[in-house]
């Protein structure tokens, strides 16, 4: 038995990066054609899942609302942080949440993960249109603390305690690093920067035991997935779905972008030419500023 | 702080051999290795033989990791041929000297070290695993302190919080750091060093069972003295691997001290030999420079679209060209047939001969350039292979043979590494790790080693294949320095008291004479001249430069330099300037300046310079090895 349960809610998301996303002709993204990955965000709460078992041991459970094709969103997240368990919420009743009504699903299934949750972990916030109020209301449903922007943790398991590190971004002013220590169970939506470190021995051995498990595991991922619909996972169908969202996106405008004021020159690497205008450029540029 | 019971440090072949024999004697052990991957910073001819030596007990790569070794190890080819040639010019006279490779062995088989370590990797972490143990990589070890009173060694790395173990393996290849730290030996002189410089050259499978007259899987070496060398004692090798050519160049640092040239110019010179000319021929899609007049977008998109073609040419060719992938890509559904691969890979190649006006020349494609120091250990292996509770094996202990053509480093250090790991062992059934109980049980079983006998005496009958392979050779060529010897050695019953007689000169002695400019150079050019058929050339291979041979390699950047240049007006460094493989230093009023983002950690300026592997993860990341 692990003496530590760990959540991770997760999203699929359009990929965003080269090769993989399409746009329309207007601009906006082409969803049929772009391919879908596990959003970056999600990326970093997994891997914050899996420090949890790597210094802990700890049981990992990963829940996602989404279409069918989000099992390969939970797939991705387990390869990373060895899951025991995976929850699809998937149901056409879901379609249309917003924040509200898409935390009211995922408390529902986290409560219905195996083991009472010591933490649950989310992403800073989607990268397809969402506002990062997700994990805020997700721990206001479940009654959790919530723990914004966490660079770094550690458990004392004896005592059912985290000591935590947020980093606080002061406009006008340098970062913080507040350091604050919290009883579980926690709501941790865990900061863009947020880098695990491993720094003994065991640490390193357990790293590398546990990797091999969770790619053996995600290989065989059905075989730890469960789908829930709305009455599976028995939640009331007034508080989900667009009948459980109170807000509605109706338009979203693209912020006209402002003239270029810099002047871009293609220049051909293999032309001497235009390499010598580039170094003299850079020289010229060099010669411009003044380094104290 | 943590404890374990022991550490290997460096996970080249042999420290991952101690730690697969520490694992099937239940022991408890933890690899550290510098490069990120295992694998990715060892380099190798490379040959791995298993022996059976008249002389004693020698532990093979199969005693270590089992059967599963032959069925699933990826061993590129079994070397069935062995034939050495004397070049000059476009002049080749070639004998075969099987029989010497054979000698005293189960199999040789030609292997890329970065794919053969990373599977031994595989083998030795999984049995580690079960006893606590494993391997971590990424890390550099930078200190050990002993513990006096606790007879224990306080390990640390630049990555790691420290750690504490009763027991060291310094597998840390020819560049010990270790050595250095603990004081266990000073660092090898020019002289009892090789460098070794190779490029890996690609060829489809197919292509080369059909040029070199081989079955599949069946393997060649070819060995090159003469001219190759440019006067420089030593020689070349072509190893045939599955769809690879292994092209080397391996020469004494004396010699290339006393007369410097650019590392990469000796394999040059193998590469424009007429006959290795045509080993490594190819079909090769050359570019035409792009119309300058079209559009810059127009241009990049046809830049882009040839590069994106060319590579699924190549991939596809790879496949078509070696029976097990083209039977794959079949069954995998992916194509109906076989001659459906061939229909789209003429279709490819219309497409970028007929729209793109790439035309397809005979040449050759380099995929890797490499260097790296050999340790000749008739002269630098160490006398007592420990120190306190360090014990050195393989390349870190300065042991490798060199005899005739030969180089045998690989399966020395296997052997050395179980012979490491049983002592180890032994010390802590006994929980003795005392000097006597360990280091010199160890001392004593590597002294044992056959390996340890071939590195001090000459072996009458391994010299009897030699000269019987070379009988057909006109004594009058061989200078008067061989006459006398040569009359000695080939009669049957004078050769045993000749070789006796030499055996108490000692290798010392003898070896001036017999690794000599003479025996490198300028008897096999005039072998070559006198006996040698012509081979003429159909091409002209177009070799990159050195620039073009630094770009392709990957780096993983650290802006901290691993070296310090200590003397930067010296004779040595001033000739680092030619003798570094990737010219990293260079002269600047009469003093040497390092750059060391394209050092390959070679070690061949670590005699003069503070010399450190990078920190983990960073530096040099070989693809083949
Ligand atoms: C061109 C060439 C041709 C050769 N041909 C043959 C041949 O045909 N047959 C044959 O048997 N042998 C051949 N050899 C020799 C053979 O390749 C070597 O003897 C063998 O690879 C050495 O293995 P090793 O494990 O002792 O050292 P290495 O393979 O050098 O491994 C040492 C490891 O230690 C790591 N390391 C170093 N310092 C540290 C540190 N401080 N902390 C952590 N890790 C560290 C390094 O990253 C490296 O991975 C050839 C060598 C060369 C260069
Ligand atoms: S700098 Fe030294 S170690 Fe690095 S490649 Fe050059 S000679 Fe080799």
């Amino acid at each position: 038995m692990s003496e530590l349960n760990v959540a991770v809610i997760i999203k699929l998301e359009p990929d965003f990066s080269e090769g993989s996303v399409s746009y329309n002709p207007d601009g906006t993204l082409n969803r049929a054609e772009t391919k879908n990955t596990l959003g970056p965000h999600s990326t970093i709460a997994a891997h914050a899942a899996f420090y949890a078992k790597v210094m802990y041991n700890a049981r990992i459970s990963i829940g996602t609302m989404g279409p069918p094709i989000a099992e390969s969103a939970l797939q991705m997240a387990q390869r990373l942080s060895d899951a025991e368990e995976l929850h699809l919420y998937s149901d056409r009743i879901f379609a249309g949440a917003d924040t509200l009504a898409t935390a009211e699903v995922l408390k529902t299934g986290i409560e219905k993960m195996q083991g009472k949750m010591d933490i649950v972990f989310s992403g800073h916030r989607a990268s397809d249109g969402e506002t990062g109020q997700t994990g805020p209301q997700t721990a206001w449903k479940l009654g959790f603390t919530f723990l914004g922007n966490v660079i770094d943790y550690k458990i004392d398991i004896q005592n059912r305690t985290i000591t935590a590190k947020r980093l606080v971004r002061l406009q006008g002013f340098s970062d913080v690093v507040e350091e604050i220590e919290a009883p579980l169970p926690v709501f941790i939506s865990i900061d863009p920067s947020y880098k695990p470190l491993f720094n003994t021995i065991s640490q390193r051995l357990a790293f590398g035991k546990f990797q091999k498990e969770a790619k053996i595991r995600a290989e065989n991922y059905k075989q730890y997935l469960k789908v829930f619909n709305v009455q599976q996972l028995g939640v009331d169908p007034k508080y989900v779905g667009l009948p459980g969202s109170p807000t509605i996106v109706y338009k979203v405008e693209r912020i006209p972008r402002g003239k270029a004021t810099r002047q871009a020159e293609v220049l051909d690497g293999s032309n001497p030419e235009h390499i010598r205008k580039a170094v003299s450029k850079m020289k010229e540029a060099l010669a411009a500023m003044v380094i104290k | 702080m943590e404890k374990y019971d022991v550490a290997i440090i460096g996970g080249g072949s042999a420290g991952l051999a101690a730690l697969k024999q520490l694992s099937n004697l239940r022991k408890q052990a933890i690899l550290v290795e510098a490069g990120n991957k295992i694998g990715s910073k060892n380099v190798s001819g490379g040959i791995l033989y298993s022996k059976k030596s008249k002389k004693g007990h020698v532990h093979n790569v199969e005693d270590v990791y089992g059967d599963v070794f032959l069925r699933e190890a990826p061993l590129e080819r079994k070397i069935t041929k062995y034939i050495l040639h004397s070049t000059s010019k476009d002049k080749v006279y070639s004998i075969d000297l099987t029989a010497a490779h054979d000698y005293e062995s189960n199999f040789g088989y030609s292997v890329l070290m970065n794919k053969l370590n990373a599977w031994f990797a595989d083998q030795a972490a999984e049995s580690a695993q079960k006893f606590g143990g494993g391997i971590i990589s990424g890390v550099h070890v930078s200190e050990i302190k002993f513990d006096e009173q606790r007879n224990t060694s306080i390990v640390k790395t630049d990555e790691l919080e420290e750690f504490e173990v009763k027991a060291i393996i310094a597998a840390d290849g020819v560049n010990s750091e270790i050595a250095q730290i603990s004081d266990a030996r000073k660092k090898f002189l020019p002289s009892q060093l090789y460098q070794g410089v190779k490029v890996v050259v690609k060829i489809p499978e197919d292509v080369i069972n059909e040029r070199f007259s081989l079955k599949s899987r069946e393997g060649v070496a070819h060995l090159f003295a003469g001219d190759v060398s440019l006067n420089h004692i030593g020689g070349g090798f072509v190893y045939t691997n599955l769809d690879t050519l292994s092209v080397g160049a391996v020469y004494h640092f004396d010699s290339l001290l006393e007369n410097p040239v650019e590392p990469y110019t000796l394999v040059d010179a193998m590469l424009k030999n007429p006959m290795i000319c045509e080993f490594i021929k190819d079909d090769v899609p050359s570019r035409r420079k792009i119309d300058k007049n079209l559009p810059q977008e127009e241009q990049l998109r046809i830049r882009f679209a040839i590069t994106k073609l060319i590579k699924s040419w190549n991939e596809l060719r790879e496949s078509y060209f070696s029976k097990g992938k083209r039977d794959e890509r079949v069954k995998s559904g992916k194509y109906q047939s076989v001659e459906e691969i061939k229909e789209k890979l003429d279709s490819i190649r219309e497409q970028l001969t007929q729209k793109y006006g790439v035309i397809f020349v005979t040449d050759y494609v380099e995929a890797e350039y490499s260097a790296k120091l050999i340790p000749d250990g008739k002269r630098c292996r160490m006398s007592k292979p420990y120190h306190r509770n360090i014990l050195f094996v393989g390349d870190a202990a300065g042991r490798g043979i060199f005899v005739g053509p030969r180089i045998e480093g690989i399966n020395v250090g296997i052997d050395d590494a179980v012979r490491a790991a049983n002592s180890i062992s032994r010390a802590i059934d006994k929980n003795n790790f005392s000097s006597d109980y360990l280091g010199e049980y160890y001392s004593s079983s590597v002294e044992e080693s056959p390996y340890t006998k071939d590195m001090k005496q000459i072996d009458k009958d391994y010299l009897k294949i030699f000269l019987d392979a070379s009988k057909d050779v006109p004594k009058d060529i061989i200078s008067a320095r061989y006459s006398t010897v040569l009359k000695l050695m080939s009669s049957d019953t004078i050769r045993s008291v000749a070789i006796k007689f030499a055996n108490i000169l000692g290798y010392e002695r003898l070896l001036p004479m017999v690794e000599s400019e003479d025996t490198y150079v300028k008897v096999p050019i005039e072998i070559a001249e006198r006996l040698g058929k012509t081979v003429s050339k159909t091409y002209e291979p177009t070799i990159p430069s050195i620039a073009e041979r630094i770009a392709k390699l990957k780096f993983n950047d650290d802006s901290n330099p691993h070296i310090k240049v200590l003397k930067p007006q010296s004779e040595f460094m001033k000739k680092l300037v030619t003798l570094c493989p990737t010219k990293c230093y260079s002269l600047e009023n009469d003093n040497v300046i390092l750059q060391h983002e394209g050092c390959i950690e070679c070690g061949t300026c670590s005699q003069e310079t503070d010399w450190k592997h990078t920190r983990g993860e960073k530096g040099i990341v070989y693809q083949y090895g």
